[in-house]
């Protein structure tokens, strides 16, 4: 009687899902009301975790809880700590997500609401759950080891050191891009600039207070820091409104890059207690405040969606980014639907920490579906502003104009209405002087955050303050990824290094730690610099190019997966990889042949490449600025380089990957399983690793 | 009114406990637990404890985008 009720309930989950899906996909007309989002999702995520992944630990992976976990094995206190599954969800979900699943899909919303709604639903479901979940529970297997020694070790030596490099690859471009979804955040904003920079003094004195008054005493620390970020917000209003200060805080796009280069280079230098570890302390706080508040707001005030279900940019002339649905809106949308990066993660701190190998289910497929819903939250805040105000903050002036005039009325013939007071209203009430132009998501979604929360505390007052606070949200956690990711960049390139000349290797070596920070952080500026002097907006070229090196990491992550599962005898199920790994390598490639060499200037860096070079042969470039266009078509082959190399560098990590998965299938050579021998646990079943206090079969 | 205390409480500290393992207010304590299960002394200051994670903390992957 109880299983048919369970049936039953779990049925009408899957009808209501089904319901609200239709709802979105099929309404025309009227605005849409945002419910239907949540509900849609919510119902999706519960059936596909209820399903399908059930599946996957029962029939593909067979999660073993007698199995001690490495945590268990080698419990030090250190990296190895048995963890209630509930405080590693937390662990683990404050690690995967970062920027991306709110920038994406606020770019992807050019195409409509439903695209991006449904790519990060179904990509979430049967692809980006399934890598994180498959590579933590492989992870788990070899005592949490990462995803290069897993491809080295599983797949071939030459895999191993492929996925090393992509992985500084895609830093590098990962870190480029976000600094400049950054630096258009902040341009000409006195307030934004100020509240951020003073940021960065609030987290030196936490470091000196955790290092020197109260060590290691994180949240009375971070309890100081947040009240202090909260009163930096309301002052930089009271900065913006006096003319000496504001002056000094209106910074130029490439002042602010130049700005943000000194600022990592320092942050990857200092000792890690000084800035960064403090700046992480204050910036996990607030992201889970502002998550848990966005989604607080979403469900008290449930705006309308404004924005249609597909736009006429569906043909690949969008503003934002230049491209067709497919491959693009997959390559935008990564973080939220498949991120390559979280593999990193589920075979880094995690696997360590974990209590039963049960968990991996719950942390790895749960964490990645909780993410997608701020994916679709951030749409549904994007999708929620009338169009018109969203394609103006987020064209290039070289498209839409750079008055409001201007901008109103290119945007107006496109079909979507706008008055030019509509956006000079809209800046002035939100403190800025401008909102035009500023391509990256952050200001359209701090807008609509604005809305959402002023709507629930403080009226139209309050716009301003809501504004800036997401602003200051989504710049203090960016710079968090920002430091942290020079910091491991730093040591990927001492450690490349060290294996031509030893000395480099050492960490604490003071020229090492020099020459290395200032590699990395020249490598990640000169992207950013390069996306800051871009007349199409610097996101237009940058953006996919690191949707599609996050998306081949995915691919490299999954291809290991699909490997280990062979060696495991679970060909029958070896689809759920498979698939998905298919998918990857589909989009990813069309796209880089398409970024590579469409005949779109707007789409292809070669193209582009030849329009500018044709201009200069007509003379068609003034004096001036033929300096600044051969650095642009410099620029414009570079980025064909990279997507060259990254491509090939998947191709190679396939190649390998068919060779050894063909001798598996023929059996013509044993390829042993590098898993860790079974170990039955210690621990009583109800152990639950609840950490205060002794834990349960403690002493 | 004491017993609302003790409920409260009971309600309460598991969920704080939680908060501070999540953030790491706790990692030492955690370490002095680990070190009494493997019958240890333990090896490091609080203060020690808290610069020798940081530096293992941030030299990998810990944030993601």
């Amino acid at each position: 009687m109880q299983n048919l009720l369970k049936t039953l309930a779990w049925i009408a989950v899957a009808v209501l899902g089904a319901a609200a899906l239709g709802a979105i996909a099929l309404h025309r007309g009227e605005a849409l009301n945002s419910t239907w989002f949540v509900i849609a999702a919510v119902c999706c995520y519960l059936v596909a975790y209820r399903l399908y992944s059930a599946f996957i630990s029962a029939k593909l992976l067979a999660l073993d809880d007698t199995r001690a976990t490495p945590a268990e094995r080698r419990d030090d206190g250190r990296d190895f700590v048995p963890t209630n599954k509930w405080v590693l969800f937390g662990h683990h979900f404050a690690a995967i997500a970062g920027p991306g699943p709110l920038v994406g899909p606020t770019l992807a919303a050019q195409f409509g609401y439903l695209p991006g709604t449904l790519w990060l639903v179904a990509g979430a479901a049967f692809a980006g759950c399934v890598q994180d979940f498959i590579i933590l529970f492989c992870s788990i297997r070899r005592d949490g080891k990462s995803l290069g020694e897993m491809a080295r070790e599983e797949v071939s030596r030459r895999g191993g050191f492929v996925a090393q490099v992509a992985v500084l690859a895609i830093l590098v471009i990962l870190l480029g891009v976000v600094a400049l979804v950054v630096v258009n955040a902040l341009k000409s904003s006195p307030w934004a600039t100020f509240t951020l920079a003073m940021t960065i003094p609030i987290a030196i004195l936490i470091g000196l207070y955790l290092r020197y008054l109260r060590p290691g005493r994180v949240l009375e620390a971070s309890a100081i820091g947040v009240a202090l970020v909260v009163f930096v917000v309301v002052a930089g209003q009271w900065v913006a409104d006096s003319p000496s200060w504001a002056a000094a805080f209106t910074l130029s796009g490439v002042a602010l890059c130049f700005a943000l280069v000194a600022y990592g280079f320092a942050a990857s230098a200092l000792p890690v207690w000084l800035l960064l570890a403090p700046r992480d302390y204050l910036s996990a706080f607030i992201k889970a405040g502002a998550i848990f508040s966005l989604a607080a707001g979403i469900l008290v005030v449930r705006p309308h969606v404004l924005m249609p279900p597909l736009t006429r940019f569906i043909d690949g002339s969008g503003p934002v980014f230049a491209g067709k649905i497919f491959p693009f809106c997959f390559i935008t949308i990564a973080c939220g639907a498949i991120s390559g990066f979280h593999s990193l993660i589920s075979s880094g701190t995690t696997p360590k920490m974990i209590l039963r190998e049960g968990h991996a289910r719950f942390i790895g497929y749960g964490a990645m579906l909780l993410e997608s819903f701020v994916g679709v939250m951030a749409m549904v805040a994007a999708c929620a502003m009338t169009p018109g105000i969203y394609f103006a903050i987020n064209s290039p002036a070289a498209i839409v104009g750079s008055t409001p005039a201007a901008a109103a009325a290119t945007i107006s013939n496109w079909g979507y209405q706008l008055t030019g007071q509509t956006m000079t209203d809209l800046a002035r009430s939100v403190g800025e002087q401008t909102l035009l132009n500023r391509a990256g998501g952050a200001p359209s979604l701090a807008v609509g955050m604005a809305q959402i929360f002023s709507s629930t505390i403080g009226g139209e007052r309050l716009l301003g303050i809501w504004y800036h606070f997401a602003i200051m949200f989504e710049a203090l956690f960016i710079l968090t990824v920002l430091d942290a990711g020079t910091r491991v960049g730093r040591f990927m390139i001492q450690e490349l290094g060290g294996r031509v000349w030893k000395p480099f290797a050492r960490t604490s070596w003071t020229p090492g730690i020099l020459l290395s920070s200032a590699l990395i952080v020249g490598a990640w500026g000169y992207f950013l610099y390069q996306g800051v002097v871009d007349p199409l907006g610097g996101i237009n070229s940058l953006w996919p190019l690191f949707g599609i090196a996050n998306q081949l990491l995915a691919a490299v992550a999954l291809v290991v997966a699909t490997t280990i599962l062979m060696k495991m005898d679970r060909l029958r199920w070896i689809w759920v990889t498979l698939v998905p790994t298919a998918w990857l390598v589909t989009i990813t490639m069309t796209a880089s042949y398409q970024k590579i060499f469409d005949a779109n200037p707007r789409i292809g860096f070669l193209s582009y490449a030849n329009v500018l070079a044709a201009q200069i042969a007509a003379g068609k470039i003034p004096a001036d600025k033929l300096a600044e266009t051969q650095r642009l078509i410099f620029n414009q082959r570079l980025d064909a380089v990279v997507t060259v190399v990254l491509a090939a560098m998947v191709l190679v990590l396939i190649i390998e990957a068919l060779f050894q998965w063909h001798a598996l299938l023929t059996r013509r050579r044993e390829h042993p399983l590098h898993e860790v021998p079974y170990v039955a646990t210690q621990w009583p079943a109800d152990f639950t690793g609840v950490a205060h206090g002794t834990a349960q079969g403690d002493d | 009114m004491a017993r609302l205390v003790a409920i409260s409480g009971r309600v309460f500290q598991p969920l704080w406990q939680a908060l501070r393992d999540w953030c790491g207010d706790s990692a030492y304590d955690r370490y002095l637990q680990a070190m009494r299960r493997q019958r240890d002394a333990a090896l490091l200051s609080r203060k020690a404890f808290y610069l020798e994670q940081l530096q293992r903390r941030y030299s990998r992957p810990s944030r993601c985008c």
